[in-house]
């Protein structure tokens, strides 16, 4: 487990380790060794043949996912990408246990993923922000603390710390109406990370917003992993945007669903705007998108 | 020569740019115009009030008849009894005791009325004046001044009383109009409260003008043939008087305006000669169907035109069954305009006005009738009956309001929570609603007892449907990553009920109670009818419906209290809405 002290998964409050020693070790040089690391770990998420089918027996029969093998190691960020109806947010709700697979394996940190959502190991981020308008923006990042009965100063607490950490510690008192998308996506993944799950789960989480503040958000969402060193799975339709953020992308296809390519990417973190000016994220830009248009037929 | 251009540039500018003293608008000089108009008709009003009292001289019937003048004269007579009950009555007995009188005196109760009226019409005037100065300087609180002045014409509404051949009400009804002309143009900020009054404003002043100009039927009467003569008078009662004096044997009036003063002819068995005689006797009705009298009247509009006789010719006409020959008079009060035209000899028209004071009191009858006590010398003002009969129902009501929401929710928590439930149940409230709520309430009084319990039932009954139907969208209003967001947190259904449904829900439950607390009030008065309960508005009303014939004003005054309670009950219920929710949701 040498892999992750170059990013050390932060727990409690304290979590300022000073960035320009870890960059020494952001060399693309010793990447090879991290992830061999890395990969002899046991998986965070290991998913193994499943297959979902909906509506099973009927004449709308939809076969979602079709023999499913996946490994997702602590500190990984990974991205799902696929066209529509692929089974990337159907992957996401079976690993996230709010849906049930129709057969095969899949266990979250050697749980069932009932168990580890009973646990309480993951942190949800929605297309839509999801926040409840009623209440203020502090309120809403301490309601999974509140639901989960942490005590009243440690939610205060934590709810500051996660608001600067996104960095709107001056807007807990605003309400989410009052935001403007990109704002409100950043207090949803300040909620999401405020009980501190092991696994930050994001489905399409910058959709709906515009290019620009879409690229400030992927590099933002950076920053956070880097802080915290949480495990995302990442749902996206967006090439560079997978490319730009992902250890690894899973390219997936549709119609069954399945997955027909995982591709390491190889870019040094601390990845900034220049990363998307280098030969190397054009390559792999093409290199995703040639094995999405393989899976697609054209 | 474009560098020369730019060096004389700064010298044409300075011409352009310089604020020029700008020519008074044709709109805004028609503005100030109007406000000056209505400035100088106020005070024209207090001059009209000024001049209305001397002490040498009768009062003028426009302090006496107006609604502060009846009730300074009720305040006269409360004075003289022993102990009144009315808190007015006790005042006037005071003020008499501190001039050093017994009783209060007629004149200065009338002079402090006529001092009231001056200041308050002055205090309208200076409020135009003020806002005329402000359309001037183009000043932000004009508006505010313009809105103060119409408030105070309309409370002149119900203070100025409508008299015969005078025509003050006219000219504050025209003030009332100019006055919305020039706050709609004036500047300043549109408040809620001044759409409201200037809506107000306009009701007010179309119930007036529709008064004034009523819509009217075309009556066609057809005389007998032989010989009838027949001559029109200006009022009801230069009408009656002629009947009286013999000038006339007949006269054809509205049935509304004699019906309280004029006893019909005896039917039947019952000989006239027993009976008190008055001195006129309302002989028959014309209703176009019988040929009773030879009088027949095209369109039909039965019951409406009666024809009055002298007591004592009235048996012999009776008698006879018509009247052919004699003299006839027509016409009285509501008659718009008698017509007699160029039509055959045997055919009257008349125009009917259909907006007359019974269907349609004056708004300063209405005022005065709630200014007055219910019976004549009664204790107390109609007012403070009706107000003690408003809290009465509304406490009921209340009480319904509470228990109604109560169950609402609790029947909507439970669809929410439950399909099978919803599925059952759901069809059952729906079809409660759609029995008329008259057809229960008789029901609801047999088996409860007649009382404010049976009628608190009823109003819940109106109450629970749309806090039911309101709490069950409300609650399965969260979207399903709403719910799921929840369901990743292994949040329990109770946390999920009281952490995400419930305050997604408030909202809607918010605007079913709203619509509920004015139901609510509607249930309490129908739930009083049946069950015989008399110090509630119900009571009042049905009361006041039987007198509507002889006294509309009563009827009227119970109908805006009732709907003042409503109202206020809504009002309520908003503001609890925006001390739990305001801020929170979007526009509340």
């Amino acid at each position: 487990m040498v892999s992750l002290h170059t990013r050390r998964v932060c727990r409690g409050t304290t979590c300022r380790a000073p960035t320009q020693y870890r960059r020494l070790f952001y060399i693309s040089e010793i990447l090879g060794q991290i992830m061999a690391a890395v990969k002899s770990a046991a998986p965070v998420i290991a998913v193994r043949d499943v297959n979902k089918i909906f509506n099973a027996g009927s004449e709308e029969q939809v076969i979602a996912l079709q023999n499913i093998n996946l490994d997702i190691y602590a500190g990984e960020f990974v991205s799902l990408i696929g066209p529509s109806g692929c089974g990337k947010s159907t992957l996401l709700r079976l690993i996230a246990d709010l849906l049930q697979p129709s057969d095969g394996d899949l266990k979250v940190n050697d749980k069932t993923p009932h168990q580890a959502r009973l646990s309480r190991e993951y942190g949800m981020v929605f297309q839509a922000a999801t926040l409840y308008d009623w209440r203020t923006v502090t309120q809403n990042v301490q309601l999974p603390l509140e639901i989960m009965g942490y005590p009243h100063h440690i939610r205060k607490h934590r709810a500051q710390e996660m608001l600067e950490l996104v960095e709107l510690g001056n807007f807990g008192k605003h309400y989410p109406w009052q935001l403007s998308g990109g704002m409100q996506q950043r207090v949803a993944i300040a909620r999401a990370l405020a009980f501190e799950p092991s696994l930050l789960l994001m489905d399409e989480p910058f959709g709906a917003l515009d290019e620009f503040t879409r690229e400030r958000m992927n590099m933002e969402l950076l920053r956070i992993w880097d802080r915290t060193g949480i495990t995302v799975v990442f749902v996206t339709h967006s090439i560079p945007e997978a490319v730009f953020l992902s250890n690894r992308v899973v390219v997936m296809s549709p119609r069954p669903g399945r997955i027909t390519k995982m591709i390491d990417i190889d870019l040094p973190y601390p990845r900034a705007f220049e990363t998307r000016q280098q030969p190397r994220f054009f390559e792999l830009i093409t290199d995703v998108r040639e094995h999405l248009r393989e899976a697609h037929g054209f | 020569m474009a560098d020369s251009a730019r060096e004389k540039m700064p010298i044409i500018a300075v011409d352009v740019t310089r604020p020029t003293r700008q020519g008074l608008s044709p709109l805004r000089a028609l503005l100030i115009a109007i406000a000056a108009g209505v400035a100088l008709l106020a005070a024209s009003l207090a001059i009209i009030y000024q001049n209305s009292f001397v002490e040498t001289a009768e009062p003028q019937p426009i302090l006496v008849e107006s609604t502060l003048g009846q009730l300074a004269l009720w305040m006269v007579e409360q004075s003289t009894v022993e102990n009144p009950e009315a808190i007015l009555g006790q005042f006037a007995k005071q003020w008499a005791a501190s001039l050093g009188q017994p009783t209060l005196d007629e004149a200065t109760a009338l002079n402090a009325v006529r001092t009231i009226m001056v200041i308050f019409c002055g205090l309208v005037a200076l409020l135009a004046g003020l806002g005329t100065i402000g359309l001037l300087l183009k000043a932000r609180w004009t508006r505010i001044a313009l809105l103060a002045a119409l408030i105070g014409l309309d409370i002149l509404i119900f203070l100025i009383p409508w008299l015969e051949g005078d025509s003050t009400l006219g000219f504050l009804l025209v003030a009332i109009f100019l006055l919305l002309i020039a706050l709609f143009f004036s500047p300043g900020k549109v408040s809620k409260f001044l759409g409201f009054m200037v809506v107000l404003s306009v009701l007010l002043m179309s119930w007036e003008v529709m008064k004034a100009f009523g819509t009217a039927t075309h009556y066609q009467i057809i005389l007998p043939q032989a010989g009838w003569t027949y001559k029109t008078y200006e009022s009801v009662d230069q009408t009656l008087a002629a009947v009286k004096s013999g000038e006339i044997a007949a006269a054809i009036v509205d049935k509304n305006d004699v019906e309280d003063s004029i006893p019909p002819y005896p039917d039947g068995d019952v000989d006239p000669n027993t009976l008190p005689q008055p001195a006129l006797r309302i002989l028959e009705n014309i209703d176009g169907e019988t040929r009773f009298l030879g009088l027949s009247v095209r369109p039909d509009f039965p019951g409406r035109l009666v024809v009055v006789t002298r007591a004592e010719d009235a048996a012999k006409w009776h008698a006879i069954g018509e009247l052919v020959g004699q003299p006839l008079g027509t016409l009285a009060g509501d008659f718009a305009d008698q017509k007699f035209l160029a039509v055959p000899r045997n055919l009257v028209l008349l125009d009917l006005k259909i907006t007359n004071d019974l269907n349609m009191p004056h708004l300063q009858t209405i005022a005065e009738a709630l200014l007055q006590p219910a019976r004549r010398q009664g204790p107390v003002l109609l007012l403070r009956i009706l107000s003690a009969a408003a809290l009465f129902t509304w406490s009921e009501a209340a009480i319904g309001f509470t228990s109604g929401a109560f169950l609402g929710f609790i029947l909507g928590a439970l669809f929410a929570h439950s399909r099978l439930m919803e599925r059952g149940l759901l069809p059952y409230v729906v079809m409660s609603q759609t029995v008329p709520i008259l057809a229960i309430a008789p029901i609801v009084v047999l088996w409860l007892g007649a009382g404010a319990g049976a009628v608190a039932v009823i109003s819940a009954y109106l109450t629970f449907f749309p806090v039911t139907i309101n709490t069950l969208r409300g609650l399965t209003s969260p979207e399903p990553t709403a719910l799921e967001l929840m369901r990743s947190y292994a949040a329990s259904k109770w946390k999920v009920m009281w952490k995400l449904r419930f305050p997604a829900a408030l909202p809607y439950i918010f605007t079913a109670l709203k619509v509920s607390a004015t139901s609510s009030v509607v249930g309490a008065i129908i739930g009083e009818l049946p069950s015989g309960i008399r110090d509630g508005l119900g009571g009042a009303i049905l009361n006041f419906n039987q007198y509507y014939t002889s006294d509309p004003a009563k009827l009227w005054g119970a109908i805006f209290i009732a709907a003042l309670v409503g109202i206020a009950f809504f009002v309520v219920i908003g503001i609890i809405e925006r001390a739990v929710l305001g801020g929170k949701i979007q526009g509340i």
